[in-house]
């Protein structure tokens, strides 16, 4: 190939990979009823340097500032949506949440034990296996119109444990760290104070920024656009401050909601600038995978996927009947919980600083999450259309 | 199928039916939730019934039959408070209203039942269009001409019931400028409006019913969607027009009122109706909806203008013996309070809008009323 050619393919590669895959999530969409998101991620993986090679190595970079702020905004969004004071009401839905967590935690990390991975990565591997993909979970539901205890339950839980497992992979690094090298300041450091940190900013956002657009007044209709900057805002400060951005866009959305003094309906998805950031995001997770580094933890991943459903449908089900919702919405949610991908990605990629550098150790979460990647918002949908909380097709 | 006969209830019992939304508490649209509130609510003893409406963001509850305001108010109150703590469980937040100022009807789903969906299947659009939300209110009769009677005496006051209940100004994210936004998107079934002027049963069941199915556009009585309507299987005639009311308080006075001038008219002491009484009906409703307790009204015996609100406070007046004798006079009191003074739900609902800035706050103001128990 002329060099010229190299270096418009290396200049292009970019736009074209996402315009590639948007392509691929409407043909999907179309044809194979796919959700979207799960085209984006294979679009992404396939064009990555590790396969087809059109993309550059994405590791770091204005690509995974990018890939931060789309994430921002989508659990800034998730975040507005949840409602605490349903927890006061039913207390059954934080159990559910807790046991769901823990029990998802301890099985894998006996899987992960009993398959042969270290302590350290098993532990960081039974962490990450807690969350369930926020970006997955919201993006099906909205494309879905979907609505429900099915959803609801989901949208929740997923919040939820996005942030015990947050706070559990924290806890584990700053563990590591004060067995290792590192001092108990930096332990504590990179742990405790990361989480409450980036909590409290995104808290003082979500107080700031409600209060800012009643002072100017009359701003409603602009909501959208104010909130959507600031996130960016948030997570560069953030990013830049090496705390999690992830835990602040969240921490945001959750008291922008509570002190609500805009009662404006932030527009689904921030709108076109939403969709154009998820196809960002979703190619950039897949273009992070490596399938010869999937191939190698595909055991592990199996393993992970299965136990990991178990267990989560498990407690989803065994908490229905008394938090109100029969048993089969029950293991419908926990169905629904599966995805996990852009979070534990990004997480590890938080890491890389502290030179732990996981993402290698971790060699199976690529195949989990590549697995999760395409199967699990397809796991979602599927659960949301048997609950029968989807828009269904002759009435659309 | 023919029409059921015409059960002889007892006269001037009453029961009420409350169509509610079901709102999301994040962002206050609706939320296709009735399904789920069903199944709860089915584990355990509800304290009346609960039944699916057209659309999945809608549920109707209905009272026992009630001679009495006390506990008839008693009842419903025992119905919210199931109602809320089961909404509280999942997360749903239930409120009256006679529209949702902002839902897009055509995100609304179906209720999957085969009426619903037939029903969806002939009307088309119209069908989620009627994700609207109203109050009926039962009222037994001794024998159907009676029934029939009481049906065309009440002609002239339908707009009494229209403007005390009217909590719809806001419809598709705007300020309609009409009280009652609701009784238009009735008024698109063409099986709407008033009821044909006969006084007999019979005729209207071999002349009108029987004639009716022949054609083939009805097989029930659940096919007419009128502002009042006989219930033959249940011998009571059913008030349509009323919006739901933000709080239970106002639907058992509506419900009392109806039934103390019943009584009234029972009396026989106002003119008998006739047909040319509804030369006047339709401008009456209009004005009713689009004006509320400031509407005009022209009385369709003298042709005399009238203001509404002042025709209801004397009609207040004359039923304070009806009411004393029902022991109704505590509902009254609530709708004088209503009609001289604090204004219908759907002032408060755009005092609300103006304060809250927006439609959101509309609804979130709709929902503690409906819990608070709150006088809005």
């Amino acid at each position: 190939m002329p060099e010229a050619l190299i270096n418009l393919m290396g200049q292009v590669a970019w736009p074209l990979a996402l315009a590639v895959a948007w392509l691929a999530g409407e043909l999907g969409h179309r044809w194979l009823a796919l959700p979207r998101i799960s085209s984006y991620g294979i679009a992404g993986f396939l064009l990555a340097a590790g396969q087809a090679g059109v993309l550059p190595e994405v590791r770091g970079g204005a690509m995974a500032l990018l890939a931060n702020v789309a994430f921002g905004l989508i659990l800034f969004e998730l975040g507005y949506r949840i409602n605490l004071a349903w927890l006061r009401a039913n207390p059954w839905l934080g159990l559910t949440s807790v046991v769901e967590s823990v029990c998802t935690f301890y099985a894998v990390f006996l899987v992960a034990q009993a398959l042969g991975v270290p302590t350290l990565p098993a532990l960081l591997l039974s962490a990450l296996a807690m969350s369930t993909s926020p970006a997955a979970v919201l993006r099906v539901v909205n494309e879905a119109r979907s609505s429900g205890q099915v959803t609801e339950r989901t949208l929740h839980l997923s919040a939820f444990n996005c942030v015990l497992a947050l706070v559990v992979f924290k806890a584990v690094v700053g563990y590591e760290m004060l067995s290792s090298a590192g001092g108990v300041f930096e332990a504590v450091w990179n742990s405790l104070v990361v989480v409450l940190v980036s909590a409290g900013l995104g808290a003082l956002f979500g107080v700031a920024v409600p209060g800012l657009l009643r002072l100017l007044g009359g701003l409603a209709r602009n909501a959208t656009v104010v909130f959507a900057l600031a996130v960016l805002l948030l997570t560069a400060l953030t990013d830049a401050l090496k705390f999690s951005p992830l835990l602040a866009a969240l921490a945001f959305g959750l008291v922008a909601r509570q002190r609500r003094v805009v009662l404006s309906q932030v527009q689904r998805n921030f709108g076109a600038l939403g969709d154009l950031l998820t196809v960002l995001l979703f190619v950039y997770v897949g273009a992070t995978l490596d399938w010869r580094q999937a191939l190698a933890g595909a055991e592990l991943a199996l393993a992970v996927v299965a136990v990991r459903l178990l267990a989560k449908t498990l407690a989803t089900t065994l908490f229905a009947q008394p938090s109100g919702i029969s048993w089969r919405k029950g293991a419908l949610t926990g169905l629904a919980l599966t995805p996990l991908s852009a979070f534990a990605i990004l997480l590890l990629e938080q890491t890389r600083h502290l030179k732990l550098d996981l993402l290698e150790d971790v060699a199976g979460v690529m195949a989990v999450a590549l697995l999760l990647e395409v199967v699990g918002p397809l796991l979602t949908r599927w659960a949301l259309v048997w609950a029968g909380e989807t828009q269904r097709k002759e009435e659309t | 199928m023919p029409l059921a006969p015409f059960k002889e209830a007892e006269a001037l019992t009453m029961g009420v039916e409350l169509e509610l939304q079901l709102v999301n508490p994040t962002d206050f649209d609706l939320s296709s939730s009735a399904s789920d509130m069903l199944h709860l609510l089915a584990r355990g003893r509800f304290p009346g019934d609960v039944k699916p409406e057209m659309t999945e963001s809608m549920i109707e509850v209905s009272t026992d039959v009630h001679t009495r305001h006390e506990a008839l108010l008693a009842q419903l109150r025992q119905m919210r408070d199931a109602l809320v703590a089961a909404g509280d469980r999942l997360n749903v937040g239930l409120c009256g209203g006679g529209t949702h100022p902002f839902q897009r009807w055509f995100h609304q789903r179906i209720f999957s039942k085969p009426r619903f969906k037939e029903l969806s299947g002939l009307y088309g659009y119209l069908a989620k269009q009627f994700t609207v939300f109203g109050q009926h209110v039962h009222i037994g009769c001794g024998s159907a001409d009676e029934g029939l009677y009481l049906l065309h005496s009440l002609n002239r006051y339908l707009p009494h019931f229209i403007a005390l209940s009217a909590s719809s100004p806001f419809f598709q994210g705007v300020d309609t400028l009409f009280d009652s936004a609701r009784l238009n998107s009735v008024f698109a079934f063409p099986l709407s409006g008033r009821a044909p002027f006969l006084l007999k049963w019979e005729d209207f069941e071999r002349g009108y019913f029987a004639k009716m199915e022949k054609t083939g556009v009805v097989n029930s009585m659940k096919d007419f969607y009128w502002d009042i309507r006989p219930k033959p299987e249940y011998g009571t005639i059913e008030l349509r027009v009323c919006d739901t009311p933000l709080t239970v308080e106002r639907a058992a006075a509506l419900a009392c009122y109806l039934q103390a001038l019943c009584r009234m008219l029972l009396e026989r002491s106002e003119a008998p109706p006739a047909e040319d009484d509804y030369l006047v009906y339709n401008y009456n409703r209009f004005q009713a909806c689009r004006f509320g307790l400031d509407g005009m009204l022209v009385h369709p015996k003298t042709n005399e203008s009238l203001p509404l609100r002042e025709d209801i406070l004397a009609t207040l007046r004359r039923l304070e013996p009806h009411a004393a004798a029902l022991e109704s006079s505590a509902a009254l009191d609530e709708l004088y309070k209503v009609a001289a003074g604090e204004g219908n739900h759907a002032s408060f609902l755009r005092r609300q809008h103006a304060e809250e800035g927006g439609v959101e706050g509309v609804v979130d103001a709709a929902v503690r009323c409906f819990r608070e128990e709150v006088t809005a």
